[in-house]
């Protein structure tokens, strides 16, 4: 079921007219079964995928809250012996949970990938042999919900919060329908009690989602599809356009990918917010980012801090890594031998965070080429700071902020052309053309106006930008625009809802030719 | 112990005022990346285990609490 549907619309209103006239106890059931049924009608059969990740997890943590309790019963002289004890078991259970999840989304996800690797390898031993492969349809939101399973039975084993014992409570937790198109993956800790809260029906919040919604719809049927048919176009065959149609249809599918996404969130944040429920952001403004660092803390956000807590932090302070630094420091002297390590462990997250996409060999090249930018600038920091002290740049000064947004924004640029080309030598190709063979007259002669969008679609997406830029400076500067909105008028704010819808059925899902397309990062 | 620590935070974050700053992490002065950085340097200078859970921010918010983190880890 799409968010773009009108199922999905009368889903979401059935689901609220529910919530707040069943009895409060019922609530929790109401989201449950609504989640349900949207995984049912979207997915199929693969909820089975769903119940199996929840019963994992069940089981698991409920086997961690037992030796957590043990341990926390012991006296204070005995806590250190009994913690020790206990430990193996506490691994070997956390380890069995992510095995059985990670290994399913591997056979799901990574498997065919792997099986052509092999392949040459099979026929060279046996000639003939060939690798079976998966013909396991993929989830949907399988990468989303399966992380966030395994980060709540890792917080159980860290001890950050006890075991839910009540399963359908967990389901819910796991399969919270409006994060399975593309999450975000938030924390049981701050997700698991707002599902179960009861509560009366609060306007403010109601309006907040509206808001919010008729603001994705927005990023995604005005912006996004409207993009998509210049990018696909172009993509479809780019060994017939220009260098110069080639990059502007990369910077069509920066604009594209970015509205979709963060629009399919702001539709997942505001469908949550009608229930009262406020989930992780996911978003803050990428475009604004002086550095992939930067933008890497605003560009999906939930992905980058799952990495963080549960992949950087317990590598880069694993024992492994410990006697690497040692090394490292022994061997090499200065700030370079202190930071290799924690060097080494970033490029190893962003090159994960690379192949978390998706198997083939863009995302890969993907990751290593955000892997490689970032290590570089770690490892070249101190040299980076002379060649400033030489060139007297002030760090506090408009141009030099500048400058890094815009430095930051052409290499997430020059990183597009890996994702979107059919292929990871296609992406080379293109950047090649780009650079030498670029036919700059294209972008004046016409040729535009011949990729599928008509002169008043690139105003209106050329408009559109502008107002979403400047409500993302405005809140870059200022803070949040809708609290901000409540101290306005009613007329005005009612305007604000109004103003938003007129041009959503103007200019997205009333267009003769209007094809609505599925969310980009569904597919992960 | 003071004035060693504020050498580590001060040679792997430069020009920050440690001794003021009470939101080193809250206010992202401090990123992931540093913490490592820093707790590798605190594990080595002081030989003390740091854990992953002992990675929150309420731990490295402050000068003061990273000492009060050193010195539990050393009881």
């Amino acid at each position: 079921m799409s968010f773009t549907s009108l199922a999905f619309l009368l889903l979401v209103g059935g689901a609220v007219l529910a919530y707040y006239i069943l009895p409060k106890r019922c609530q929790w059931m109401v989201l449950l079964a609504v989640s349900m049924v949207f995984y049912w009608v979207g997915g199929g059969k693969t909820i089975l995928y769903v119940f199996y990740t929840a019963a994992t997890v069940y089981a698991a943590t409920l086997l961690l809250g037992h030796f957590n309790a043990l341990k926390n019963a012991a006296p204070k002289e005995e806590k250190k012996a009994v913690a020790a004890k206990y430990k193996p078991y506490r691994r070997a259970v956390v380890l069995a949970a992510c095995l059985a999840n990670f290994v399913l989304l591997y056979v799901l996800k990574y498997w065919n990938f792997t099986a052509g690797l092999l392949q040459p390898l099979a026929d060279r031993l046996s000639p003939g042999a060939q690798i079976p492969l998966s013909e396991l349809v993929l989830p949907l939101g399988v990468s989303f919900f399966m992380f966030q399973s395994v980060g709540y039975v890792i917080d159980v084993y860290r001890d950050k919060h006890p075991p839910e014992k009540n399963f359908a409570k967990l389901l819910l937790f796991v399969s919270f329908f409006p994060q399975m198109v593309q999450g975000p993956i938030s924390r049981f800790h701050e997700l698991e009690p707002q599902l179960l809260a009861q509560r009366n029906l609060d306007c403010t919040s109601l309006k907040y989602g509206i808001q919010l919604i008729l603001w994705g719809y927005f990023k995604k049927l005005v912006i996004a599809d409207r993009a998509a048919v210049l990018v696909n176009s172009v993509m479809g065959n780019p060994w017939s356009h220009s260098g110069s149609v080639l990059a502007f249809s990369i910077f069509f599918y920066c604009i594209q990918l970015y509205c979709d996404f963060s629009g399919g969130i702001d539709i997942t944040r505001g469908v949550a917010q009608l229930f009262g429920i406020d989930l992780a952001e996911n978003f803050r403004r990428p475009v604004f980012s002086t550095s992939l660092t930067d933008f890497w803390r605003r560009w999906h956000i939930t992905l980058g801090a799952w990495m963080r807590d549960y992949l950087f932090y317990p590598m880069s302070l694993s024992k492994p890594f410990g006697r690497l630094g040692r090394y490292t420091r022994k061997h090499i002297k200065g700030k370079l031998g202190k930071i290799i390590p924690t060097s080494l462990a970033t490029f190893i997250i962003y090159f994960v965070i690379g192949i978390w996409h998706g198997a083939n060999w863009r995302y890969v090249a993907f990751g290593f080429w955000n892997g490689a930018i970032i290590t570089a600038s770690l490892l070249l920091a101190p040299r980076f700071l002379k060649w400033k002290e030489a060139l007297h740049i002030d760090d506090q000064s408009k141009g030099w902020h500048l400058f890094q947004v815009i430095r930051t924004n052409l290499l997430v640029f020059l990183g597009r052309y890996i994702t979107r080309a059919p292929r990871f030598l296609t992406a080379v190709w293109m950047v090649k053309e780009t650079l030498l063979h670029p036919h700059w007259g294209d972008l004046t002669n016409g040729t535009l106006l011949t990729l599928g969008l008509s002169g008043s679609d690139f105003l209106v997406i050329a408009l559109s930008m502008a107002v979403l830029l400047a409500a993302e400076w405005y809140q870059e500067k200022k803070g949040p625009i809708r609290p901000a909105l409540e101290k306005q008028t009613p007329f005005v704010q009612w305007l604000a809802i109004l103003i938003p819808l007129v041009v959503l059925f103007c200019f997205g899902v009333l267009r003769a030719d209007y094809i609505s397309s599925d969310f980009i990062y569904k597919q992960f | 112990m003071l004035e060693e620590l504020l050498e580590i935070l001060t040679e792997a974050v430069p020009g920050v005022d440690f001794e003021t700053e009470t939101a080193l992490v809250d206010d992202e002065i401090l990123e992931s990346l540093d913490i490592v950085t820093i707790v590798s340097e605190i594990k080595e200078a002081f030989d003390v285990e740091i854990s992953v859970d002992d990675l929150v921010p309420e731990n490295f918010n402050s000068v003061q609490a990273m000492l009060a983190l050193i010195e539990a880890r050393k009881e």
